[in-house]
């Protein structure tokens, strides 16, 4: 096991550093620079280059900016917030993004949860195809759509909730940005689940336990949901960081201060460091949960690292 | 060794009428037996008892059959403009003396709700815009079916490209194992961990923007999920019978990777093409959300939602049928897609 | 009653969320919300409180030091807490702020300001001559690599500036000089007539150099690392904040007259939430998308306000031999219909121009607008569909040619991707066989491929730097990076150079008429199609007055703003 894990977590080094590197030369590819301003003269701009480094072979920008990253220094901000440390830039915002995240996620959890738990039990029925159509609904909106929709109704017509977000009413002011989040990760637990509690329900040890007697209650909660939960989770972790990537559209149009909406400003003005160190963050944070859902799983299921191993 | 000694000369010959059937007709032929195990011909049966991916299939139909003919249903082109006679609210002739689409709207202003009909006011009685006009007097009917022709053109070609790369590369990984296999999965999840919104820009940023890019960002970023599945089955039946038996024969990898395993595999592949159609769509209306869609004039159903976003709250006509032509089309995609998944898998049918 | 419970239902979900995930940072603040809902009702109150205003931001600060900001947020916050020599008042004029006398010699090239002695930095110190010199030094240092050093040095005309800036002087040797704590003596290489104009530009703000260097390398990142000397003290801000909070400087030398108590500004990208959060009372001015003007036109708070900058078209003259000829050129500026692109498309109050110089920025020696009158150049610009198809079939038959396509590049940014497909079909229609593609691309990609002449049309702005023509003219001298055109005529080369350092220079109204005669060069020559001067549809409370909007430098002033 030890080893597994071990040879997991080089692995996962290695893929970190390959995609900082193709990171790197993706930047080059792009066209314009942060300084790209009308306004800027052929000298001034290459005095910036100086200043930033920016005019040194590519081989040796990557090297310092790996031996930096090694040390917790991301570089500065070019454009969006000039010559901020990334890492400042990002310390205040990560949290944000995680919160509104998580907040999503457990929302769209639950309740796709019992979506799905409804459609499997009701299976073939309306109410399968309820919910179903409920779940789906969800991811067939846009969420920026969403968001709006349910700013204008619930923020601006009925004035329940916030409709930017604030530092001084965290809690209240997240609700709308994270119910309008949800919907995908609602729409996939539904699918899941629904699919897994069929599985379950259909399967010997189920016939079992019924023909032992059990039924009802017991027999769904005990017997049914905890095997049907395990592989829930494992599609859960990943669902938190494509939720980030997701929350960039909402994060702007709700004023969330995260780490969405400045990749997207980054984006938006060359800013490379930005990018590189947000897309970096996003790629660290996407192979570690990846990383620990994989022991996790081998750690509750020996199956699965048995067959892992002898890849 | 007696027994094989017998007498040649002496043996039963056997004559053709020792073999021939009592009451001989076309459907002796058939094994019954077998016929009944006739996969794809159960699959449909399947599909067609399930009613809500019937009911996708057919709006799925429906859209597509709009998004063909629906531009050229009427007098006015995607991209013609007639800056005289823009923003004016939905009106079709004849429903129109319903009341409802008479091209009359509520404008809500800071100074309260005002109801007007510009076509009275700007004294239009022969123009019809059935689904309204946007901000520059284009037709949002033709622009709503020519957006959702262009939104399918990339969703379906992007899954299908990403269907042949990511088959293909997961198959020839499951197939082969070992060094292979590693040095593929590593590939993989590089190219897993780059956030897709970043491969996908730089990708619009660096290439000239237009439909076979986007159809070439999207193919590269979904190819994954395919490749996964693709592996996941062949690892399953690579040390199945068939495979052995065919390799015995002496079949070549290339022979049992894609005549062998993929006929095998085709339903989850299938499924999942279905599944990755609306992520393409959706995809490709969040491209258009932050500025990277289609080029103007043209339009997908994702850019003129973002065309109508600022007018959600001053001519809300301008954003909803956009809305609801892609709200349906994912709905009835992903209705069709669960149909043929549960249609397709052996463990759900005992159910 | 459902939907309320369903709220409820969410709203605990959050919260138990909130505590689950642990996070130290996020569980803190959830620790927090017991202490702070108080104060968040409190806060609520004080937002529609009087003497509070609240303003909406389209975009983040970039940066808060002087010398490093380029772009108008940052440079209106950095002047609500910041002054300099000079301010602008309420009609744009240069007035006397930290100087409260100027000197200038006969030649025009020697500039003395005398400080005022009862302005102080925030930390009590005051303000010196010698702020303003480390400050300008800054500016120039190739170390520092401020984008607006060319304020100083081809703008600005300051000695040394420019060699300064290319490495070859120290910065030591720039042509300003402390002659004692309160005088400040700044030499020329020319005269430059808009000199005292320059000086309410953020880049030549003081900066206390103890300070500066009290705070290493995190100057002006937060309200503890800036100083005021202004109407505002910074009280709440953070590198690319959404939220930026300012209040009322007791210090202030002229405090009497500032009458806010505090000044919030909420950053909002999202153009519907801007004005849904107008109109429930959060915010007191807001911007307006042109498809709302139709939902807020009607409305006493609606005002159109200018924002000076000056949007064209620019055709590439050296690559493209088609926009060579000067009838297409003529043909395609006539088929352009700017009323209709201003009043059908942007809506939101924007000017159709057809001079080279946009109105309602500069102000001659007369006290009348440069480009007032409009009609000046109609013979060769103006909206006529059959000149324009007239010039065109005779700009064909020259080039022997029956259809042209040519593709214009433009921003991928709400305004240019409206403005660019009108142009469009307007130039389709009235020009038989022309083909308008259209590209859209980030801006930086789309300045990167004008300067560099890869283009054939382009759809581009101009903002004013300084409330002088010359800050558009001056584009379009030989090998000028921003001559997009690449267009090249000694004649106007000469003009401008006499208007700048030559003999013009100090006579205002031969100046005056000398550019005149510049920009018919330009207009004759079809070298840009101007389209229209940019406005910008704004909604400010009823019960807020005194802001103070300029097209130039600071966009909006807050100084004698009040809120009842």
């Amino acid at each position: 096991m030890k080893k597994y894990v071990l040879k997991r977590v080089i692995t996962a080094i290695f893929t970190l550093l390959a995609i900082t590197l193709i990171l790197f030369i993706l930047m080059q590819l792009m066209p314009g620079s942060p300084f790209n301003d009308e306004k800027l003269n052929e000298s001034q701009k290459a005095a910036l280059y100086a200043k930033y480094g920016l005019d040194k072979p590519i081989v040796i920008q990557f090297f310092h900016y790996v031996v930096n990253m090694f040390k917790g220094d991301l570089g500065v901000s070019y454009k969006i917030s000039k010559n901020t440390p990334i890492t400042q830039l990002i310390a205040s915002r990560l949290p944000i993004s995680i919160g509104v995240g998580f907040a999503a996620v457990f929302i769209g959890a639950i309740i796709g949860l019992l979506l799905g738990l409804l459609a499997a039990f009701k299976r073939d029925t309306a109410w399968d195809t309820f919910a179903t159509v409920i779940s789906v609904i969800g991811v067939s909106v846009p969420s920026y759509v969403f968001a709006l929709a349910l700013s204008y109704q619930f923020g601006f017509k009925l004035d329940w909730f916030p409709m930017l977000y604030s530092a001084k009413d965290v809690v209240r002011s997240s609700v709308l940005p994270s119910v309008s989040l949800s919907m995908f990760t609602m729409a996939s637990i539904a699918r899941f689940t629904r699919a897994e509690m069929i599985e379950v329900l259909g399967s010997d040890y189920m016939l079992l336990a019924e023909s032992k007697g059990l039924s009802g209650n017991k027999l769904v909660f005990s017997h049914a949901l905890r095997n049907a939960l395990i592989p829930i989770i494992t599609v859960l972790a990943p669902l938190v960081v494509d939720l980030m990537t997701g929350s960039l559209v909402v994060e702007k149009i709700f004023s969330i201060p995260g780490v969405g909406s400045l990749l997207v400003n980054a984006i938006q003005s060359n800013d490379y460091n930005v990018v590189i160190a947000l897309s970096f963050i996003y790629s660290a944070m996407y192979i570690g949960i990846m990383l620990v859902v994989d022991i996790l799983y081998g750690v509750i299921d020996p199956r699965i690292r048995v067959a892992k191993e002898g890849d | 060794m007696a027994e094989a000694t017998f007498d040649k000369a002496n043996s039963y010959v056997p004559v053709e009428a020792d073999f021939r059937l009592k009451g001989k007709t076309a459907d002796d032929f058939v094994d019954t037996n077998f016929a009944s195990q006739n996969f794809w011909k159960e699959v449909i049966a399947r599909f067609w008892r399930k009613k809500s991916a019937v009911i996708g299939l057919v709006f799925v139909l429906i859209i597509s059959f709009f998004a063909f003919l629906g531009p050229v249903m009427n007098e006015y082109t995607y991209s013609g403009q007639n800056l005289e006679n823009k923003n004016l609210a939905p009106r079709i002739p004849i429903i129109e003396y319903t009341g409802l689409f008479d091209g009359h709207e509520n404008i809500k202003t800071t100074s309260g709700t005002k109801t007007v009909n510009y076509y009275f006011e700007k004294k239009l009685p022969d123009t019809f815009y059935w689904f309204g006009s946007d901000n520059f007097g284009r037709d949002i009917w033709t622009r709503t079916w020519s957006g959702a022709q262009v939104s399918l053109i990339i969703a379906v070609a992007a899954a299908i490209i990403d269907m042949i790369i990511g088959m293909s590369y997961g198959l020839i990984s499951g197939y082969f194992g070992g060094k292979v296999d590693m040095v593929l999965q590593r590939i993989l999840e590089i190219a897993n961990g780059i956030p897709r919104l970043v491969i996908v820009t730089l990708l619009l940023l660096v290439f000239k923007p237009g439909m076979i890019t986007i159809i070439i960002a999207l193919m590269l970023t979904e190819w994954v999920g395919m490749s996964r599945i693709a592996r996941a089955e062949m690892l399953k039946l690579k040390e199945q019978e068939f495979v052995l038996a065919s390799r015995t024969l002496g079949a070549g990898n290339m022979h049992i990777i894609f005549s062998e395993v993929l006929p095998n595999i085709i339903g989850s592949i299938i499924t999942q093409v279905m599944f990755s159609i609306p992520t393409a769509i959706f995809t490709e209306a969040f491209l258009s959300f932050v500025g990277l869609g289609i080029p103007v004039p043209r339009c997908s159903l994702g850019s003129l939602i973002s065309e109508g976003f600022n007018s959600f709250t001053t001519h809300p006509y301008q954003i909803i049928p956009p809305i609801i032509v892609m709200a349906l089309l994912m709905l009835s995609f992903n209705l069709v897609a669960d149909g043929l998944r549960e249609a397709l898998d052996p463990k759900l049918k005992e159910m | 009653m459902k939907k309320k419970l369903l709220s409820i239902v969410l709203a605990s979900a959050l919260t138990l969320s909130m505590i689950g995930c642990g996070s130290s940072a996020v569980s803190g603040v959830s620790e927090q919300n017991d202490t702070t809902s108080d104060e968040a009702d409190a806060s609520d109150s004080k937002k529609s409180a009087e003497g509070n205003l609240n303003v909406m931001l389209e975009t983040p600060v970039e940066s808060l030091d002087p010398q490093q900001a380029t772009d108008g947020t940052s440079f209106e916050v950095i002047a609500d807490y910041t002054d300099g020599l000079m301010q602008m008042d309420a009609d744009g004029k240069a007035v006397n702020a930290l100087a409260d006398m100027v000197d200038v010699s006969e030649d025009g090239l020697t500039y003395t300001f005398h400080i005022r002695n009862d302005a102080n930095w925030s930390n009590g110190k005051p303000v010196t001559a010698a702020d303003f010199v480390f400050a300008w030094q800054r500016a120039v240092d190739p170390e520092v690599a401020s984008e607006y050093s060319y304020m100083l040095s081809d703008i600005g005309q300051i000695v040394n500036a420019q060699e300064i800036i290319d490495g070859t002087k120290d910065k030591s040797e720039l042509g300003v000089k402390a002659v004692d704590e309160k005088t400040l003596e700044v030499k020329l290489n020319v005269p430059v007539s808009y000199f005292l104009s320059l000086m309410y530009f953020p880049t030549f703000y003081p900066v206390n150099q103890a300070f500066f260097e009290s705070c290493a390398d995190t100057y002006a990142t937060s309200p503890e690392t800036t100083l005021s000397n202004g109407a505002f003290i910074l009280d709440e801000y953070q590198p690319a904040a959404t939220t930026i909070r300012l209040i009322k400087n007791p210090d202030y030398y002229d405090s009497d007259k500032v009458k806010l108590v505090a000044l919030n500004y909420q950053v909002i990208q999202d153009s519907q939430q801007a004005l849904m959060s107008y109109q429930s009372g959060d915010l007191d001015t807001t911007l307006v998308n042109g498809e709302q003007v139709d939902q807020v036109k009607d409305d006493p708070s609606y005002k159109a306000i200018g924002a000076g900058y000056l949007w064209y078209i620019s055709p590439n003259m050296k690559e493209v031999k088609e926009l060579q000829n000067k009838n297409i050129r003529y043909a395609i500026t006539m088929a352009l219909n700017r009323e209709a692109i201003t009043t059908d498309v942007l809506k939101d109050g924007s000017a159709p121009t057809y001079t080279a110089v946009p109105m309602d920025f500069a102000t001659g020696p007369d006290g009348s607008d440069f480009s007032a009158d409009q009609e000046k150049f109609k013979d060769v610009c103006r909206y006529d569909a059959t000149a324009a198809a007239d010039y065109w079939n005779k700009g064909l038959e020259e080039l022997g040619a029956k259809e042209i396509t040519v593709t214009m590049i433009h921003d991928a940014d709400d305004a240019p991707i409206k403005v660019a497909q009108v142009v469009k079909e307007q130039l389709e229609t009235t020009l038989p066989g022309l083909t308008v593609e259209l590209q859209q691309m980030p801006k930086k990609e789309r300045v990167q491929r004008m300067q560099e002449g890869d283009f054939e049309l382009g759809l581009t702005r101009w903002g004013p730097d300084y409330a002088d023509p010359m800050t558009y003219l001056g584009m379009w001298v030989t090998k000028n990076a921003n001559n997009y055109g690449f267009w090249s005529n000694s004649e106007y080369d000469e003009i401008i150079a006499d208007c700048t350092t030559g003999s013009t220079a100090m006579d205002p109204k031969a100046r005056w008429s000398a550019l005149y005669k510049a920009e018919k060069l330009v207009m004759d020559e079809a070298v840009i199609f101007p389209l229209y001067t940019q406005c910008n549809a704004e909604l400010i409370s009823t019960n807020v007055s005194g802001i103070e909007f300029h097209p130039v430098a600071l966009n909006r002033v807050y100084k004698n703003a009040e809120k009842k």
